[in-house]
């Protein structure tokens, strides 16, 4: 049953990737990282579980993961805020910076 | 006597080069300093020249040579040094004492001018070249001087560069000396490869050649003797390359004088008369300079006769006068070429100073719009007179003695040149007469507000008239002088011949008399020839289209070369250059793609990156 | 390899899985940012699901007030406060979409096959039903964890007060 929930967890980790890599909208970007913090949550639990060793221990660090998420969502929609109003978008491919 | 004047002869050319290094230093933006300095050190040259010379003249010290090791590489020794022999020291107080005159001259002649600070380094420049290239000891010296003498004829001719055909000039002057440059440098390089021990000094090269000992082929010696005269065929405008002598009367009149005098095209026939001992080794080399000087003196002087522009027509006088000195060299007459140099640099000098003065007063070059000039600028005109009388060969004026001298060598030596000679003689009296005549005499044309001179330009003027008058006399048929000191009574003489000095003086006063009836007074009429034969005028007054010529043989032909050099260059050898530089142009291009800016694309580049990775670590398994 | 027992928690996980799988790929594939974010919320549920069925109820519950219930709001109000070209991908780019492709396809085959090769012991003792999932997790909270918990604590405070910050508009 383990490796159901790895196999799982590895797809919405590769779409997760896919969205973060091809989308332009800043936010589905964030929502796209969202699904792969969401992936390595799933596969924590599911170690905890069906792990050689099973304990309350990779839920714990679920918790912890969420609670970081939850902080990065919240600085990251402020970022994009900020950056919309210096930039007036929020496409990712005309933040090019780094090329100046 | 223990130290004599010969031995600080070095100062000489330091005078001028010192005031060429103070002006170059402190000379902007002054306006005075440049006469003050150039005057000085010209006159404290003249001095110590003429303290030099007398020395000379007296019995004790004859000569004196100093050098020093200059560069030694293995098996290579150059020297550097100066000498002082009579003809050095001639030459010494010849180019400062017009050196000198010409300075006093050009500080009212270049008055208005800003740059007469520069103008005053360049010719201080051009006196120290000159002065430095007469006492050089060696030829790998004199080379050197040469050459900075053809630098500084190209600074003073295009010293007004803003006009196109002062700078056109300038370069003609440049490139065409150049050909002759190129001639001595490898006439040097070939007296270099055969002189025993490498020497190139001219108490050597006089000791090698003179004794006729066969140590150098008479091939070689033929060849050696002619690529120097290509050298002075450059720069002392003999024909076929006179072609920029004319055109250097671009530059102000003041070096025109100074060029045409003493220090330019002197050279030529003074680099002849140094390596005398090699031409006097080989006939054929001998008869080549006598023909080509001969062909040259009236080949000029016909030109002369067509030309409207004062400076021109002086110009091709020169180029004729200098025909005579190579003439009177090549006929083995060394004392006639110097001499004639010697007098030639006299009323040549005064000449163009006062051609300057006219020019100065009237503000045009050419004679057909003068006329009657001599009520307004007496000075000028008497001084000018004294000249043309000199020039043309009237006795007692001293272009009469020397002319006679050559004359006379030639009626001995080989006659058709004698002919020459008389028919350049002619031809020179009517030029003269005909620029005389049509510039001071008659009537003024249009407005002119000629006035005399300021007394910095008359009174060299005088000095020069004077000089021209009065120094024929150190050498006439009845007192050889200046033969015997020059050569020490080596050279053979021809006696005084009165049949020359009959037909001399009569051409010349044929030559003036013929001016006058054509030009004054009218019995001839100015259209006599021109209507008859217009070819012909037309012909001179193109002067040969010696230019069209040489534009049509050399300069188109040359010009085609360019262009084809410069397609390969274009397209083939910059093609390769530009092939490689696209190539990394075409690199870099590539790396800004990768290079965007865009966190996504880095993002990609990543995630293949890790893939590559793991691959190449999990597939390790499978081979 | 797939002869799975149809016991009731494979059913489930199959349902969690469907509601899962195609949450994402609708979030993928919907053009209109609105709709992304709801689809975001299915998948955050099917997680959910999941924890319930891993015997994780404390973090499923966390898990949809966290997820499904704060930070899909907190994306909606950063959607609503920038503006947004419904239509998107007005500049397709095919390269980048096509390499993307084949990174994460590639990845998953890597995952998936590291997956199917590895060996996994089964549990020597199950976790134990026993307890209340709840209680034991704040037990640990207090005991164990009790250090990281309370920097977490610091950390969400740095967040809030810095995310209102960088928000705030600086004209005033």
């Amino acid at each position: 049953m383990l490796s159901s929930y790895l196999t799982m967890a590895a797809i919405l980790f590769c779409i997760g990737l896919y969205g973060a890599l091809v989308k332009r909208n800043a936010v589905i970007i964030l929502l796209s990282i969202e699904l792969m913090l969401n992936a390595v949550n799933l596969n924590l639990v599911a170690f905890s579980k069906y792990g050689v060793v099973p304990s309350l221990t990779g839920q714990m660090f679920t918790l912890f993961s969420i609670a970081v998420a939850a902080a990065e969502a919240a600085v990251g929609i402020a970022v994009l805020i900020a950056l919309f109003r210096a930039r007036g978008t929020v496409n990712v491919d005309e933040y090019d910076e780094m090329r100046r | 006597m223990d130290t004599s004047f010969s031995q600080v002869a070095w100062l000489i050319p330091l005078f001028p080069f010192v005031a060429f290094l103070l002006l170059l230093a402190f000379g902007r933006g002054q306006r005075t300093l440049g006469v003050l300095l150039g005057s000085i050190s010209s006159f404290a040259g003249l001095v110590l020249s003429i303290l030099v010379l007398i020395e000379h003249m007296s019995d004790g010290t004859k000569y004196y040579q100093y050098s020093f090791k200059w560069l030694d590489f293995d098996g290579l020794t150059m020297n550097a040094g100066y000498e002082v022999t009579n003809l050095t020291a001639l030459m010494l107080v010849v180019v400062t004492l017009v050196s000198f005159l010409v300075n006093v001259y050009s500080a009212g002649y270049m008055k208005g001018d800003e740059r007469i600070s520069v103008f005053y380094s360049y010719v201080a420049l051009f006196s120290f070249s000159m002065l430095g290239l007469v006492l050089a000891d060696n030829m790998l010296t004199l080379y050197i001087f040469w050459e900075l003498v053809g630098v500084c004829s190209f600074l003073l001719v295009g010293f007004w560069f803003s006009k196109p055909e002062a700078k056109a000039a300038a370069k003609k002057a440049f490139i065409v000396t150049r050909i002759g440059d190129a001639g001595l440098l490898l006439g040097i390089l070939l007296l270099y490869w055969y002189m025993p021990d490498h020497a190139l000094d001219f108490v050597h090269i006089g000791n090698v050649f003179d004794g006729q000992t066969g140590i150098i082929a008479a091939s070689v010696t033929t060849w050696i003797a002619i690529l120097i005269f290509v050298g002075a065929v450059g720069k002392s405008g003999q024909f076929p390359l006179h072609v920029w002598l004319p055109d250097a009367m671009e530059g102000p009149t003041p070096i025109s004088a100074l060029i045409h005098a003493a220090t330019m095209v002197a050279a030529g026939v003074y680099l002849v008369a140094r390596t005398f001992d090699i031409f006097q080794a080989s006939q054929t080399a001998m008869d080549v300079v006598a023909y080509i000087g001969g062909f040259t003196a009236i080949f000029a002087a016909t030109i002369g006769v067509a030309q409207n522009d004062i400076k021109r027509i002086l110009a091709y006088s020169t180029v004729s006068q200098l025909g005579y000195m190579m003439m009177a060299l090549g006929l083995g007459s060394m004392t006639g070429g110097i001499f004639h140099l010697f007098t030639h640099a006299f009323f040549k000098a005064l000449l163009f100073l006062g051609a300057g003065s006219v020019i100065h007063a009237v503000h045009t070059q050419n004679i057909q719009e003068m006329g009657g000039l001599s009520a307004k600028m007496k000075i000028t005109t008497w001084t000018f007179g004294i000249g043309t009388l000199a020039l043309s060969g009237i006795p007692p004026f001293s272009g009469f003695w020397s002319k006679d001298m050559i004359l006379n060598t030639a009626l001995h030596e080989k006659p058709v040149l004698f002919a020459v000679g008389v028919a350049a003689a002619f031809f020179t009296a009517f030029y003269m007469s005909r620029l005389f005549f049509l510039v001071f005499m008659g009537k003024p044309k249009g407005e002119q507000h000629a006035h005399e001179s300021p007394a910095s330009m008359t009174i060299p003027l005088i000095i020069l008239a004077v000089l021209a008058a009065a120094s024929g006399f150190i050498q006439t048929p009845w007192n050889n002088t200046l033969g015997t000191w020059l050569t020490d009574g080596a050279e053979k003489e021809h006696g005084g011949a009165g049949i020359v000095m009959v037909i001399s003086a009569a051409v010349g006063l044929l030559g003036l008399y013929l001016g006058w009836l054509v030009f004054v007074k009218g019995t001839i009429a100015r259209d006599a020839i021109s209507s008859r034969a217009p070819w012909l005028v037309r012909l001179l007054e193109r002067k040969y289209y010696m230019d069209e010529i040489y534009e049509a043989l050399l300069v188109r032909p040359l010009r085609g070369l360019g262009y084809l050099l410069n397609a390969i260059d274009e397209y083939i050898v910059d093609g390769l250059v530009q092939l490689v530089s696209g190539t990394a142009v075409w690199f870099g291009r590539g790396g800004t793609r990768v290079q965007n800016g865009q966190i996504q694309t880095y993002g990609v580049v990543t995630v293949l990156g890790l893939i590559v990775l793991l691959v190449a670590l999990v597939g390790r398994r499978f081979w | 390899m797939f002869n799975v027992n149809f016991t009731g928690e494979f059913v489930a996980f199959f349902i969690f899985s469907v509601l899962i799988i195609s949450g994402a790929v609708l979030m993928v594939s919907f053009t209109k940012v609105v709709h992304m974010v709801v689809s975001l919320a299915a998948v955050f549920i099917g997680i959910a699901g999941m924890f319930v069925l891993l015997q994780a109820e404390f973090l499923a519950f966390v898990q949809v007030l966290i997820y499904a219930g704060a930070v899909s709001i907190l994306m909606i109000f950063g959607i609503m406060m920038t503006k947004h070209q419904d239509a998107e991908a007005d500049r397709s780019r095919p390269l980048h979409e096509t390499l993307t492709a084949i990174g994460a396809l590639a990845l998953f085959g890597i995952l998936f096959y590291a997956i199917r090769q590895s060996e996994f012991p089964e549990p020597e003792q199950p976790l134990s039903q026993a307890t209340d999932n709840t209680m034991e997790i704040g037990k640990l909270l207090f005991t164990n964890y009790v250090v990281p918990f309370e920097l977490v604590s610091v950390l969400l405070t740095v967040a809030f007060i810095g995310a209102i910050v960088l928000a705030k508009k600086e004209a005033d």
